[in-house]
Formats: structure tokens, sequence, C-alpha cells
């Protein structure tokens, strides 16, 4: 039963392009990619003095002095940001229409809004939008304490350090962690040669004339190619994770058992492409290489898997290696399932068609010329 | 009588080509049976319906009292095919792929490595279990291709031109082996585009032409088929302005010729014995304006059989 295992998993660890292919090239992708483009991760310019004239036209006191508070504190820790308050809002508008100063603010309304009236420097309008939403998220912050326990309130004392900070994800993460989730993919996705190959490669060979004629059970045999594929998409998963994580120190998941669960998805989609190129394999007559690389290649530049800024809306989504990637970025970074659960079952029930559908196939297969 | 193989009115298309069509043959106990025919005559054909590899439309095929149809399993157990592409892997040794093909015969451990090994002795190769087949000669990756092919000990053996291209040593070696295989019990069918090796081995041929059994039998039966006629070469000279189809045409057109082959520099003609009329022969050439250098006579064999029988040479 094990023969054709153990046949084909000597034969993939004994042929170098397979091992060039599938285990070194992902890697040194990996390596160059997130190296390379680690930079993208960086500020080019430089923002320089924020200038902004506000003015309060709230009535709320408790709005007015939220606003005072906030201006005070960014002011005190910031000095790259300038304040200044103005009773001329049209005026203040319009030396942020001229770029004299970055933009004009006016608090208005109760319930408060905030009406930001921007210049035409684009960088500095996402920092003053950046400033803003972090004042709205603090003032609700406020709200909910101040709804729900007005007493802590009273005790409060601000000192430095004493403000909302993003969440620490445990982990900094680097384009290398990008790069090692994506070629993962990558690798995966790229797996549906090595199914397709099994079968060309006996056709290549004269040698699947020689299985179809064996007394073996061609549904059984078919399974057995397919798990002979089983030893080699494993070592290929182990071996890349392995070096992402011990040479280039790129990061998975935070804890084991998410390792786990991404391994275990990864395996799965390594399978049902196993699986889908066998069954193309048993049909196919052109070179895979020709017909299915260029399809695979278009599918990952348009799914993100070489760059992250490559995103179409529309198309990008219907990349199924994209969604494979938020599934997994999902996994290591937020530490969620469900994504993942649900490349799990779509990729068992694709498998289980893709056996039906070989397996079918092979039992009918006739002598190869 | 029971054979050991019987193949009756044997019919295979592909397509709208027919070709095999309405073959029958018998292939007894033991006996190396040799299939001849030029390209496209259906040998490959029907020994693919023999081994399992391809259905057929019309026809019976028993094997050692197996139905081919009935008892395919069984039929798939007792045989063992040599083809005629080296259908080997190049990433295993010689020893792991004589295993592996072995082992899809239900042969396991012991058994399996002693009979991969035995059957790599039979075929020269002990001193090079660990050899991969890249770094096989021709001849060697070619008797590696016979040993996946008999590993498991099969009682018929197919065996589909295993002596293409390889060398003068290694022919003489496969086909010592192969009668060898006769003798230990084995049947053996076989063929190959080489009048001499099957003359040289196969104790019963089957001259087969255009999917249909043009004759059956020992080398001396076939041979009688044809003892009424002899071959002619005249040596000559054709002049380039001779177009050697329509020469072929005129002389096969001649009183009593029976068959004519042009070959590099003579010209054979197989002419009835009993009506033979050289002299007449020679006149015809030198009002052809074609010189008469040499002329040599010759009696019957299986090439002048099968071009008698065809029409045409074997190759």
């Amino acid at each position: 039963m094990f023969s054709v295992i153990v046949k084909d998993t000597r034969e993939f660890l004994r042929d170098r392009v397979n091992l060039f292919f599938y285990i070194l090239f992902p890697v040194m992708l990996i390596f160059l990619l997130g190296n390379l483009l680690a930079n993208m991760d960086k500020a080019e310019d430089a923002i320089g003095t924020i200038r902004i004239q506000y003015q309060r036209d709230t009535t709320d006191p408790y709005q007015q002095q939220a606003v005072m508070n906030f201006i005070g504190k960014v002011k005190e820790e910031n000095g790259m940001l300038q304040f200044e308050e103005t009773s001329d809002i049209k005026a203040a508008r319009q030396l942020a229409g001229e770029d004299e100063i970055t933009a004009a603010v006016l608090f208005t309304g109760d319930p408060m809004e905030i009406q930001i009236y921007e210049g035409t420097n684009q960088l500095k309008n996402k920092a003053v939008s950046a400033i803003f939403s972090s004042f709205i998220q603090s003032d609700k912050a406020y709200e909910a304490v101040f709804e729900s326990n007005p007493q802590a309130l009273s005790g409060l004392v601000l000192t430095q350090g004493e403000y909302v900070e993003q969440k620490d994800l445990g982990i900094h993460r680097t384009m290398m962690d990008y790069y090692a989730v994506t070629m993962l993919a990558m690798v995966c996705f790229m797996i549906i040669l090595v199914g397709t190959g099994a079968f060309m490669g006996e056709r290549q060979s004269k040698t699947i004339n020689r299985l179809i004629i064996a007394p073996q059970n061609r549904v059984f045999l078919f399974l057995q190619k397919i798990l002979g594929m089983l030893p080699q998409v494993a070592i290929q998963i182990v071996v890349i994770m392995f070096i992402c994580v011990v040479i280039f120190k790129a990061h998975y998941a935070a804890n084991t058992s998410d390792n786990l669960w991404l391994f275990l998805m990864f395996l799965c989609v390594t399978l049902c492409m196993v699986a889908l190129g066998s069954a193309i394999g048993i049909v196919l007559k052109a070179n895979p290489m020709a017909v299915i690389m260029p399809v695979l290649w278009i599918m990952m530049f348009f799914g993100g898997t070489y760059s992250r800024e490559m995103h179409v809306k529309g198309l990008t989504e219907a990349m199924p290696i994209y969604q494979i990637q938020q599934a997994a970025y999902d996994l290591v970074i937020f530490g969620h399932h469900e994504k993942a659960n649900y490349v799990i079952v779509i990729s068992l029930l694709i498998m289980l068609a893709a056996l039906i559908t070989g397996a079918f196939l092979f039992s009918r297969k006739q002598e190869e010329r | 009588m029971s054979y050991f193989l019987t193949v009756k009115n044997l019919v295979k298309n592909y397509g709208d080509l027919c070709a095999v069509d309405n073959l029958s043959f018998y292939v007894k106990q033991g006996e190396i049976f040799g299939l001849l025919g030029p390209n496209g005559a259906g040998k490959s054909t029907t020994l693919s319906v023999i081994t399992t590899l391809s259905d057929f439309i019309k026809g019976e095929i028993e094997i050692d009292g197996l139905d081919i149809l009935k008892d395919r399993m069984g039929i798939k157990q007792i045989i063992g095919m040599v083809p005629q592409d080296i259908a080997v892997y190049d990433h295993l040794n010689a020893l792991e792929n004589v295993k592996f093909f072995a082992s899809l015969y239900g042969l396991r451990g012991r058994q399996l490595t002693n009979s991969s090994i035995e059957a790599l002795e039979f075929v020269g190769l002990s001193d090079r279990l660990e050899m991969k087949p890249k770094q096989m000669s021709g001849g060697m990756r070619r008797r590696l291709n016979i040993a996946c092919g008999i590993a498991h000990s099969p009682k018929l053996i197919v065996m589909d031109e295993p002596t293409v291209g390889v060398d003068a040593q290694s022919r003489e070696h496969i086909l010592k082996s192969i009668q060898t295989l006769r003798e230990r019990g084995a049947t053996v069918i076989y063929t190959s585009h080489y009048m001499n090796e099957v003359e040289e081995i196969c104790d019963r041929i089957a001259i087969i032409d255009k999917g249909q059994l043009v004759a059956c039998g020992t080398k001396s039966e076939l041979v009688a088929l044809v003892t009424d006629a002899q071959s002619i070469y005249i040596e000559t000279k054709i002049p380039a302005s001779f177009e050697l189809d329509s020469l072929k045409k005129k002389l096969r057109n001649l009183p009593d010729v029976k068959a004519v082959a042009l070959e590099e520099n003579s010209i054979r003609i197989d002419i009835s014995i009993e009506k033979s009329s050289i002299s007449k022969l020679l006149e015809q050439f030198l009002s052809m304006g074609l010189p008469v250098i040499n002329i040599k006579t010759e009696v019957p064999n299986l090439d002048t059989m099968f071009l008698t029988l065809t029409g045409h040479e074997l190759r």
C-alpha cells in the first residue's frame, strides 16, 4: 500500500528542480521581498509643523472643556503642533485654502461636531485627521466613563503616559512577516503543479502504462498517488515555516495553537490543490507550466502576494489566494479562526470533489502512447 | 486443444481507423511467439489489448484459461510487460525501480527484494543495483526495462521491440535472456523490426499487416508458403532521371514478378521459381536502359516471405 507513497517521496526529495522550485525559491523570495520592500513601511517625507486655527462654537461647557484639555495636552507634548484659537473661521478657512495654515477647525453644535477645512498638503491632512480621530476616540472613552462611573473622573489626574495607547499585539511586525505568510500561500497554490505533474510525470516517463496494467484497483492507485504527495507537501510547509522563523526571524502567530491551526489551514489548502492538480493532470496534455502557471501568477499578482500595495477593488477580493492570505493574517495577527475555518471547509469540499473526479477519470484511463 | 493464449476475431478501432481487423491467433504454453509487421500494422495495439491497457470492440481473448473481460485482475497478475519505450523512474536506482514495479504485483519483504535482485541478475545488472537509469548506457536501460517487467515471475511476458537502439552486446544478452525465460516455463510474445532476431528466437511467428493476420506458423512453415519464389538481386546503376516509384511499378508489372524492392545499389526482385526466366528479366532491364553490373540469386527466407506476403518490406 505504501510503495507508491515511498516512491513518490523519494522522487520528490531527489529531484533538485522540485527542491529548488517548491522550497528554495519561495524561501529566497521571502528573504528578498521581505528585505527589499521593508522600506515601504517607512515614511519618505517629513510632515513638518502643523498649524491649526480653531473656533469653539459649541454651547456645551463639558465639550468646550474637553476640547481645551485635549489641545492643551497635545500642545504640551508635541512641539510640531501649533493650535491657535480664532473667532473668524471664514478667514481661517481662507488661510487654509492658501496653505498659510494646515487646517481650520470648527467645533460646533450640541452634540458637538468637528468641521475640518484642510489645505492642499495631503500628508499634513492625514496627520490632522489622525489627531482629531484620536480626540474623538478619547472623548468617547471619557464619556463612557462619565456615564458609567462619574466618580472615577473626580480622582483622575493626568500624568505623562496616562492616555490611550494602541493595544500591544505582542509582536513587532515587519514586511518579512507579510511575505512569510504570502509566500507560504504561494507555495500552497503552486503545489497544484506538483499534483498535475504527478500523473504527467508518469505519462512522460511512460510508467503510467505499467501502473495501468498492474493488478491494482485504479481508484486505490489514484488515492495512493495523492497520499504519496502528502509527505512532500508537509515537508514543504514545515521547512518554509521553520526557515522563516529560525533564520529570517519572521513571525507567524503569537502562540503554538494558532501556529498549528495555520499549518492545518495551509495543509488543507495544499491537499486541495494537489487533488485538483492530479485530476487536471490526468486529462491535460499541454505543459502545465505553460497553461496553469500564468493563471497562478495573475491570481497571485492581483491577490497581493507579491506586494501589499496591489489592491484592485472587486478584483483582489475575488482572488482565492487573497482570501487565504486574509484568513492567515486574521489568524496570526488577531488570533481569529473564523476565516481560517471557512478556508479549511471550502478546501476540503473542493478536494473531495477533485478526488472523486480524478478517481473516476483514472479508472477509465486507457493506454498512453 | 487448449492454448495458453487465444485471440479470436479481435477488432479494435481508433475513431474511424480500424487498427486491428478481425485478428485471430493462438500461443502455446512455453513458446516464444513473434509478431511481425511494418509500422502501423497493429502489433502494438494487439499487445495493448492483450495486456489490458486498451479495451476492444469485438472478439475474445483468453489467457491461461481466464477470460480477459471476466477476470481482468487475474490476467493482470500473470502478465509482465516490457514496453517499447523505456518506462522507468529516473530518480530511483535500478533496484528501487524493480522493487517498486514488483510490489504492484503483491510482492513484499524479503521475497520482493530477492525477486528484484534476481531479475536484475538475470539481465546482467547485478553489479549496478544502486545505479540510476540516467547513469546507465542505452543497453543497460533496456535491460533494466526488462527486469522491471519480469521480477514478479509472470507466466506471460509481452515484449514490444525490447532491443531497439541497443548495442550488439546488449542485444545478444537480451536475446539469450528471453530464451532462458522460455526454458524456465514462461510464454513470451515478442515483436521486433529485426528479422534476424525473430528468426533466431521465435518458435512461431504471426505476420500482421493493416490489422489483419497475413500468415502464422513456424519459420519453416512460413517460408514454405513462398517456396515458389526466389529472390534475384541485380546490381545496377539507376540514372538520376529515373523516377523510382514508376521504375518499381514497371518492374512489378513484368511477367512472373511477385515483389520488387529497391535497395541502395541494387534491385531485389522475387520471381516465381517455376516460371523463372532470368534471361527475359535481363532483357527488360537492358531495354529500359539499366545496366546489369552483377546478379545474385537467393533462396527464400523470412525477408522474402514477408515481402512476398505483404508486398512491402518490414521497415
